[in-house]
């Protein structure tokens, strides 16, 4: 096996990975808990191998296409109709997405 | 008829009216029923195909033909949104998913005249490096080792396109590529694998997974078919604001496959004890191919290699993690019910994603939080113009680099590593070409001891396809590799 990194074994503190299952609404399932935090623990600490590089006087790059945005004419074109657009809702309602009751 | 027709022969027996596009179309979906076992199609598409065969041979005998390559039939990633035919990205939170409408990528195919099969496995949102992540199970890879009997992964995330194209269920395929995920399946199942320069082809349409870093290409059995699929699906589009408004080339009528005076770089930090002795021979055998067909070789050094793959694994998976917040069960996909509106999105996205694609938006979630966007996201962001910055100073030096596509060759399905560092290895390779934005292809150069296809790949600077195709060729032409799997599936 191919191993270029030394890594050891974190594991990934538990209330936090619930805290994050909460922003990424993603229930964690009490049973998988032990294994995703060794998981979760073993990328974190592969990409905590960055924090000693140096990039003080680096700009970030967002992607690598050197070119700036292109401008298209404005004109209006008929297409996505809202009928076909909701032939692939879970739930509709006259024409629009139906969803559980929100009361704040 | 001859079994594994390329792009060029089949349209070269089109052309000479020796077969018809009905019959080849016939032929693949037969080759596609014996193959099941390989698992490589979420959906065959076979009534659609003979129709559109069916349209192809009327203008063929019309003399109205789409291009040179009409009625040539291919297999379509199933991550490329096709109108009227479900598109899953091989995960059950869009297994009921049927798109209203076409990818840019398979609009310019059906312009083309190309006829689609169906829809590829691959891994789950293209987020793995083996196809086990599909939720329609994983892909079997048509090559295996002459030591045993045990079924090897095709590599991922285009694993179904490239066993497909390898087991001849199709002429070629369409893939996509965002760490790797073209050149890695094709280096394990013996076929070419292009992956083009960041913006060169519309993202338009393509179910999206890490919207920098992702780019559609062909996996194909020769690199004239490269070329030629290459050119069909390559152009500007004004619906991807990220794509290039650099004019198309005529990729497969300019192949020339002379390398006199090129030079070619060969990069240290890609040299390991821990790479087997078969890639690391075959990678040589490769350096003195290139010096006997008249180019030089240059050392030259990449210092940001390795910091490549942990830079991967902070923007891919924040990449991902914003991309898949979209599937929340209101507009489309799988909607599991749940007490109020948040029980409902947790609910679903917890039953319609898998452990991988889980993993990873967590991941991505915790890179962009409050208090580590700098700290990770940024850095990462910055690094990456670091690596890219390594690059630019050796293409000022070299036409292009020669590495080792794999640090393995095919492994066996059951024999995945527990830790997800470890699987996300495989990308070693392939993963800073991605970061960077440059094009590169993997080619087949020999088998290994275990009679297992070796890959080696080419890198060039962005925009640069022509002289890619032209080294490959090059290679191609004097390994003549023509190995291809024994076709155990068919009973």
């Amino acid at each position: 096996m191919f191993k270029p990194y030394i890594l050891e074994n974190m594991e990934f503190d538990k209330d936090s990975l619930y805290k994050l299952g909460k922003l990424s609404k993603i229930q964690i399932d009490e049973s998988k808990l032990k294994s995703l935090s060794s998981d979760l623990g073993s990328i974190i600490e592969f990409i905590n191998r960055l924090k000693s590089i140096d990039t003080e006087n680096v700009d970030p790059t967002s992607n690598s296409l050197d070119q700036s945005l292109v401008m298209r004419d404005d004109i209006a074109s008929d297409v996505n109709s809202a009928n076909e657009i909701l032939e692939n809702a879970p739930q509709k309602e006259l024409d629009f997405f139906s969803v559980p009751k929100v009361i704040e | 008829m001859k079994r594994n027709l390329n792009f060029i022969e089949a349209s070269s027996l089109l052309e000479a009216n020796e077969t018809t596009s009905v019959e080849l179309t016939k032929i693949y979906l037969d080759n596609i029923k014996e193959a099941k076992e390989l698992n490589c199609f979420n959906t065959i598409t076979a009534e659609q195909a003979l129709d559109d065969a069916e349209k192809s041979d009327l203008r063929r005998q019309q003399g109205k033909l789409k291009s040179q390559f009409d009625g040539i039939p291919i297999g379509v990633k199933d991550l490329f949104c096709t109108k009227n035919i479900k598109t899953t990205a091989s995960s059950k939170i869009l297994s009921n998913f049927v798109p209203s409408y076409e990818s840019a990528v398979t609009q310019k195919c059906i312009d083309a005249g190309l006829i689609s099969l169906g829809k590829l496995n691959c891994d789950e949102f293209a987020m793995g490096s083996t196809n086990k992540t599909s939720y329609y199970g994983p892909v079997t890879n048509p090559w295996k080792s002459n030591k045993s009997d045990a079924k090897l992964v095709p590599g991922g995330s285009s694993g179904g396109s490239a066993a497909a194209v390898a087991a001849d269920l199709c002429i070629a395929s369409l893939g996509t590529d965002t760490g790797g995920s073209i050149r890695q399946p094709a280096s394990f199942t013996g076929t070419v694998g292009l992956k083009p320069t960041y913006g060169r082809v519309s993202r338009w349409g393509i179910i999206a997974f890490a919207s920098s870093l992702d780019q559609a290409g062909p996996i194909t059995k020769t690199v004239e078919d490269a070329a030629a699929l290459f050119e069909i699906i390559a152009g500007h589009d004004p619906k991807d604001s990220t794509s290039s408004i650099k004019e198309n080339e005529s990729f497969f009528d300019n192949l020339n496959s002379s390398v006199k005076g090129m030079k070619i770089g060969i990069p240290k930090e890609f040299k390991s004890d821990d790479l087997p002795a078969s890639t690391q021979k075959v990678w040589d055998d490769c350096k003195k191919l290139l010096q006997n067909n008249g180019a030089e070789l240059i050392n030259i050094s990449l210092p940001h290699t390795m910091d490549a793959l942990p830079t991967y694994y902070i923007i891919a998976p924040a990449e991902a993690s914003s991309n898949l917040a979209r599937y929340d069960g209101v507009k489309y996909g799988i909607r599991e019910e749940g007490e109020n509106l948040i029980e409902m999105y947790e609910k679903t996205r917890s039953v319609g994603f898998g452990d991988e694609v889980k993993r990873r938006i967590l991941i991505g979630t915790y890179v962009l939080s409050s208090g580590y966007y700098d700290a990770y996201y940024i850095k990462a962001q910055k690094i990456r113009s670091l690596i890219k910055n390594d690059f630019n100073q050796a293409f000022e030096r070299v036409d292009a680099i020669l590495t080792p596509s794999t640090p393995s060759t095919a492994f066996e399905i059951e024999n995945e590593p527990n830790d997800p560092v470890q699987t996300y290895l495989n990308d070693i390779f392939t993963v800073p070409i991605n970061l960077a934005g440059i094009p590169a292809i993997s080619i087949p150069f020999a088998n290994d001891e275990n009679n297992l296809p070796i890959g080696l790949q080419l890198i060039t600077n962005s925009f640069e396809e022509q002289k890619l195709l032209n080294i490959a060729k090059n290679v191609q032409d004097t390994v003549n590799y023509e190995s291809v799997p024994k076709n155990w599936w068919q009973k």
